[in-house]
């Protein structure tokens, strides 16, 4: 049994799972829930590395595929390298490398979830703390937009409503809960309270809100986006008289119309919160390191997303060098794919954009982008079969443990055979 | 008077930065010199000639004198214009995104379509667009608390969303509609927008917005008297008061 | 590797200016040596600097970067065939950091506050920072284990919390910022002076510091502790400063150097009832530091332009928000501290940050002993550290700092000194307060010197200190110091005239302290219950593994120093 176990699903990144490991295999995983328990089982693996040829995808040894990836990283003029998410940190500062080296774009999964949150922290910072501190001190807990329950099954219980800590010893009976969503989610059901907002119409909401908190209520139409004034004032005053109020927010609000002006605006009224009590806020990161991929591109770029190196400098611009935007215009003309699932998560038309440029996939699981890559690399689970670093939705930085061997070589082991190519390649 | 007339000899998809194309960067150049600028296509650095036919025809004192004609579709060419504080532009078709990026005089003219963020922290110029614009006219970079500071945007068909972003002054004409949150965090800047759009002035503290079409208004605007303008009556509103704002926005309706 | 002919200051070895020869053997300053020979005849040769205190890695910093794609697209230069691309001018990406120091002639630099419980952070930064030896230091001012602690006077408790926090956290020594006051701020309050209750642990701010630094004494570490005082940054807040030094006079210190070294002390030099009648303090403070020999402090120095401030010091940061309506990030960490960042820049023409740039160099200029002031300008609090030069220049040459004094506010003249000083520093003033100053208030034996065994480090600059006159040479003096003609790092030449010519990795440095077993065990029991009920991390993912610390130095302390072996440390070890 190896106990304090991460798990390396979703942004909760629990630590505390215990798994069983026998003949070299994972064999039980006790302490996760279902959505975790699941990924560390593992499921479908690709076998061997691919290459496709005549349309078709035949087996190869790591060093042709290698090779093969290298040449079309070397050949590409706009090459955009894309995932990282959900492998480990030690992989995604080699993916970094290889982006300097070939002159491509380093973009994350975080462009098709929470990158309008980074864009709205780039207009206002965003006052945190820690999942420890909500667990220890809320006593108020609001999810706007998202739909732990579903999402992040262990939230809850682990750092959120039901958590109990030193200034919390009653648990879910000492807080209050509540829900923002445009439907009437699981996570609302069990809330204290409810909000239903019209479809995009955070915004509004938000600066209803904003008006009530700065003394202007007065001001403030008497529906707001359909919502009476008064429910806006009663949900004002439960967040002015919290003790300690956190607001988690998710894709609900970033990506509904007014995105990153969403996200900015809920960041000032938390801000203007603290005037009257203690307010921090947070986003539902969901992968279970693309707040690392993030930190590793910060410190390494300057920038947590969407950095274009083609001119050997860093260049960060989301909205021009997004991997959907890139893709849309028809600008990358190759892509390394790793720990993702684009031809599933994208939009239909930038699949398309995807199928028609070479892709190489890097990636323990099979997956609907496979269908559409050209090179196929198999790797070790990170966190399962590979050590590494992984970060938690609150920035928390923690290391992956290796559970069993594994026949497959790391990401990180796999993108550094892809430099020593390239590197080869151009001497 | 110099003229330098530039054509595309690529098929490309990949996009071409280059900011060298720019009354400040051309005119004290010959043909062969501006054949050698360097211009990047994708993450390949290479000259002008291998992308573009160049033509030139007379000779420049400076700038001033000096007008670059695009010929044919630059929708690919980002960068256009950069910096540049005299001179002319003409793009006869679309030209790409970034164009006139800072911009400190001189005038741009695209007589197809701009892309986004065209005059992104402009200073000073104009820059006339018969067809419509992309997003972020006229705004900021990432982060910074200022966009455009001066000069005047005009554009004959729409634009699209954030349009003067962090607007800290000159002028955004837009004839048709804009996307939602035109003249977010203005700062002292005006626009006009002669169609619709939705939520202007989100954060506002200075400036002005004219909406000639319909509006929907942010609950943190008051509403003021009405006005009288060119025969046309407007909706005054004044905010935004999340920031404690005085900005002006005049909607002909709200809805 | 032999440098010939430099003019060499090494105060620490009592060298002041003298034309010699100096050899590296192994990475180390030795007799004799082979090897490549570098020709510094007549040039200014110095230790390499070392930076005791800078915000170089971590959360915080990273916050910064994310907060601020403004200031990364600033400073942006091109990887080539030695250096990966650079960014950022308050809040350079980590490659930058290794670089431009190594570029001003500095090998070494100390991130300056950290939380045990994210030193991972810290660690995966530091490591990607090239060419520098550097080391972290570890917050312990507001962790309830060090308030419990101390609300029940349980000294060698507390000793062995520190002992294990700085393995924990591989850190290298006790940083205290605003003490309590992070815990307040966990619900939004703060401790408004040295006697304030710190809320739900009935202790004090003086209770905090004296324990602490009793702590730190006992265990023997090599740093005293480095204090951000309560209410830094607010008007009036010298007389904090002045009552919380004395709280530490009578403190035995375990080896020759202060018990207390303050953090930016320019920030905590402020007179003033509020920000009208705002004045400078820092003739008291530095008269202070003439009269006791307890503390040394580092400047803080703000100089005029953007920067970042960043800190532990949590609700400071909110209220510098609300006060220039400026972005605000905050990062609260479970049982243990706060943090904040909030980007500013400082106006020459604004009285306040006029006033401040003053009062840092007062602080330099009327302390009279070197060995108790660092130069720092806090990066990026006050400036970026790129900007040393400019501050060098200025602590050598009063005509540049009549020049400046006539273009910043005109309240400097009313409200500080600096007008009156006529003090110019010299050479040896410098190489004290940039190397051999910190090297020593660190305790880092190997660092800041030119003695036979020290680190390899050395710096070489186009300056003829025999032919030039800093005071009217000002303008040479800064460009010279921002490009060093030589940088050395464990003899390895790293740097040219500006150009980074290889990027070797640094080392990191840790203090592993020995406790008791008993204390240590009676901790551990503590700890045990405190991450079962309280923390959202399992204790045996929140040590920091050796795999972050890829080239570690680490420094022995506490019992098994004394008692010759490491035995208790041991218990510790296997505790966790
Ligand atoms: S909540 Fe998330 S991290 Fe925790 S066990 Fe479930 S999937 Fe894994
Ligand atoms: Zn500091």
């Amino acid at each position: 049994m190896t106990e304090d176990v991460l798990c390396t699903f979703c942004g909760c990144l629990c630590d505390d799972l215990r798994v069983e490991v026998a003949d070299g295999r994972v064999q039980k995983v006790r302490g996760a829930c279902r959505l975790g328990a699941s990924k560390i089982m593992g499921h479908d693996r690709i076998k061997t590395p691919m290459i496709r040829e005549d349309g078709v995808l035949r087996e190869a040894t790591y060093d042709q595929a290698c090779a093969r990836a290298a040449q079309i990283l070397l050949e590409a003029k706009r090459p955009v390298l894309y995932g990282w998410a959900s492998t480990s940190c030690e992989a995604d500062r080699k993916g970094i490398l290889l982006a300097e080296e070939v002159g491509g774009v380093m973009d994350t999964t975080a462009t098709v979830c929470h990158g309008p949150s980074i864009l709205g922290i780039e207009e206002k910072g965003l006052a945190g703390a820690t999942l420890g501190q909500v667990k220890n001190r809320a006593d108020l807990i609001i999810f706007w937009g998202c739909n732990p329950a579903e999402a992040h099954p262990r939230h809850a219980l682990r750092y959120s409503s039901n958590a109990c800590g030193r200034f919390t010893p009653e648990g879910r009976s000492g807080r209050k809960v509540m829900v923002v969503d445009v439907r009437e989610t699981r996570s609302a059901k069990n809330a204290d309270k409810f909000l239903r907002l019209i479809p995009g119409t955070d915004y509004e909401v938000i600066s209803a809100m904003r008006m009530i908190l700065g003394g202007k209520a007065d001001v403030v139409p008497e529906t707001v986006a359909g919502l009476p004034k008064t429910q806006l004032v009663e949900t004002v005053e439960i967040m002015k008289n919290a003790r300690f109020g956190v607001i988690f927010f998710g894709l609900g609000m970033t990506h509904s119309r007014g995105r990153y002006k969403n996200v900015d605006n809920a960041l000032s009224l938390v801000a203007e919160l603290n005037a009257f009590t203690k307010f921090v806020v947070m986003a539902m990161r969901g992968h279970y390191n693309v707040a690392g991929i993030g930190q590793v591109m910060a410190c390494a770029s300057g920038y947590p997303m969407s950095v274009d190196y083609s001119r050997g400098a860093p260049y960060f611009n989301p909205g021009e060098t997004t991997i959907c935007d890139l893709l849309n215009r028809k600008e990358a003309d190759a892509a390394l794919v790793i720990a993702a699932d684009p031809a599933s998560n994208f939009p239909r038309s930038t699949v398309e954009a995807l199928a028609e440029v070479p892709v190489i996939q890097i990636d323990p699981f099979e997956n609907p982008t496979t269908l559409l890559a050209d090179v196929v690399i198999p790797s070790a689970i990170a966190g399962v079969e590979a050590e590494g670093t992984a970060y938690r939705m609150d920035g928390m930085c923690l290391r992956l443990r290796k559970l069993v061997d594994s026949e497959f070589p790391s990401d990180e082991a796999i993108l550094q055979r892809i430099i020593d190519n390239v590197r080869r390649l151009r001497a | 008077m110099k003229t330098i007339r530039l054509s595309l000899t690529t098929e490309e998809t990949v996009p071409i930065e280059a900011e060298r194309i720019s009354p400040d960067q051309m005119a004290g150049l010959e043909l062969d010199q501006i054949k050698c600028l360097e211009a990047w296509l994708g993450n390949r650095r290479i000259t002008l000639d291998a992308l573009f036919s160049i033509q030139v025809e007379g000779e420049a004192q400076g700038p001033e004198s000096t007008t670059i004609v695009l010929e044919g579709d630059f929708s690919r060419v980002k960068r256009v214009g950069e910096r540049m504080t005299a001179g002319s532009v003409i793009a006869k078709g679309n030209l790409g995104m970034h164009a006139g990026n800072n911009m400190i005089g001189g005038d741009i003219h695209i007589m197809g379509d701009a892309g986004d963020w065209l005059g992104r922290e402009m200073r000073g110029g104009k820059i006339v667009v018969d067809g419509d614009a992309g997003n972020y006219v006229g705004a900021g970079y990432r982060g910074e608390r200022c966009g455009m500071r001066g000069g005047d945007i005009v554009i004959a068909g729409s634009a699209g969303a954030f349009l003067g972003e962090h607007l800290c002054g000159g002028s955004i004409r837009v004839e048709g509609n804009c996307g939602d949150f035109p003249g977010a965090a203005n700062q002292g800047g005006s626009i006009f927008i002669g169609g619709s759009t939705h939520l202007p002035g989100a954060e506002m503290v200075k400036g002005s917005i004219i909406v000639g079409g319909h509006a929907h208004m942010l609950p943190s605007f008051v509403r003021m008297e009405d006005v009288e303008m060119e025969g046309e009556r407007f909706v005054k509103f004044s905010g935004d008061l999340v920031e404690n704002g005085k900005g002006e926005i005049l909607v002909a309706e709200t809805v | 590797m032999i440098i010939r002919g430099g003019i060499v200051y090494d105060p620490a070895n009592g060298i002041y200016g003298e034309e010699m020869d100096l050899f590296i053997e192994g990475g180390r300053i030795a007799e004799e040596a082979a090897g490549p020979e570098l020709d510094a005849s007549g040039l200014l040769v110095m230790p390499g600097g070392v930076d005791a205190h800078s915000h170089i890695a971590g959360t915080k910093v990273n916050t910064g970067r994310i907060m601020r794609p403004d200031d990364s697209r600033m400073g942006t230069e091109p990887r080539n065939p030695v250096c990966r691309p650079c960014t950022g001018y308050t809040v350079p990406n980590c490659y930058a950091i290794g670089y431009r120091y190594a570029r001003m002639g500095y090998t070494t630099a100390f991130e300056a506050a950290t939380p045990i419980i994210n030193a991972r952070h810290t660690h995966e930064e530091l490591e990607e920072i090239p060419i520098l030896d550097k080391g972290a230091l570890t917050l312990f001012g507001s962790n309830w284990t060090v308030l419990e602690c101390v609300r029940d006077k349980d000294l060698a408790k507390l000793a062995a919390y520190v002992a294990w926090g700085l393995r924990a956290s591989r850190g290298y020594g006790v940083k205290i910022v605003n003490p309590g006051g992070g815990e307040a701020w966990g619900f939004g309050a703060n401790v408004k002076g040295l006697y304030d209750t710190v809320p739900n642990f009935d202790v004090t701010p003086a209770e905090i510091i004296e324990s602490l630094a009793k702590a730190n004494e006992m265990l023997g570490l090599p740093h005293s502790i480095h204090l951000h005082f309560n209410n830094l940054g607010k008007p009036g807040n010298y007389t904090t400063a002045i009552e919380t030094l004395d709280l530490l006079k009578g403190v035995q210190a375990s080896r020759m150097r202060q018990v207390v070294h303050i953090a930016h002390m320019q920030f905590s030099a402020y007179g003033g009832t509020g920000w009208k009648d705002f004045e400078s303090k820092g003739p008291a403070i530095a008269d202070y530091f003439n009269r006791h020999s307890h503390a040394t402090m580092d400047l803080g120095m703000v100089l005029f332009g953007p920067a970042t401030t960043m800190t532990a010091d949590g609700p400071l940061e909110y209220a510098n928000s609300r006060l220039l309506h400026a972005k605000w990030a905050n990062c609260d960490y479970e049982l243990e501290d706060s943090s904040g960042v909030v980007p500013l820049v400082y106006g020459r023409k604004m009285p306040i940050n006029a006033i401040q740039w003053a009062i840092g160099l007062e602080l330099a200029l009327m302390t009279k002993d070197p060995w108790k002031v660092i130069m720092t300008t806090d990066h990026p609090n006050g400036a970026p550290f790129v900007n040393y030069p400019e501050v060098i220049a200025l602590l050598m040459s009063r005509p540049k700092r009549e020049e400046e004094i006539a273009t910043v506010h005109e309240l400097v003249k009313s409200r500080t000194a600096l007008p009156t000083l006529e003090r110019e520093m010299d050479w040896t003033d410098i190489a004290v307060m940039t190397r051999a100053g910190p090297a020593r208030i660190l305790g880092l034996e190997d660092k800041g010197h030119l003695g036979k065994g020290a680190d390899g480090d050395v710096a070489v600059y186009n300056l003829r200190p025999d032919e030039i006159d800093p005071s009217r040479d000002h303008a040479l003096v800064k460009a010279a110091l921002a490009k060093a003609r030589y940088t050395i790092k464990g003899g390895t030449l790293v740097a040219r005239d500006g150009e980074i010519l290889s990027a070797p990795p640094g080392r990191t440095y840790w203090v592993d302290a020995g406790v008791a077993e008993a204390d240590a065990n009676r901790l551990m029991a503590d700890l045990k219950d405190k991450f079962d009920r309280y923390y959202s991390i399992q204790i045996s993912n929140y040590m920091v593994q050796d795999a972050y610390i890829s080239h570690p130095n680490v420094i022995r302390a506490g019992l098994q120093v004394r008692e010759g072996e490491d035995r208790s440390s041991h218990a510790l070890a296997r505790e966790a």
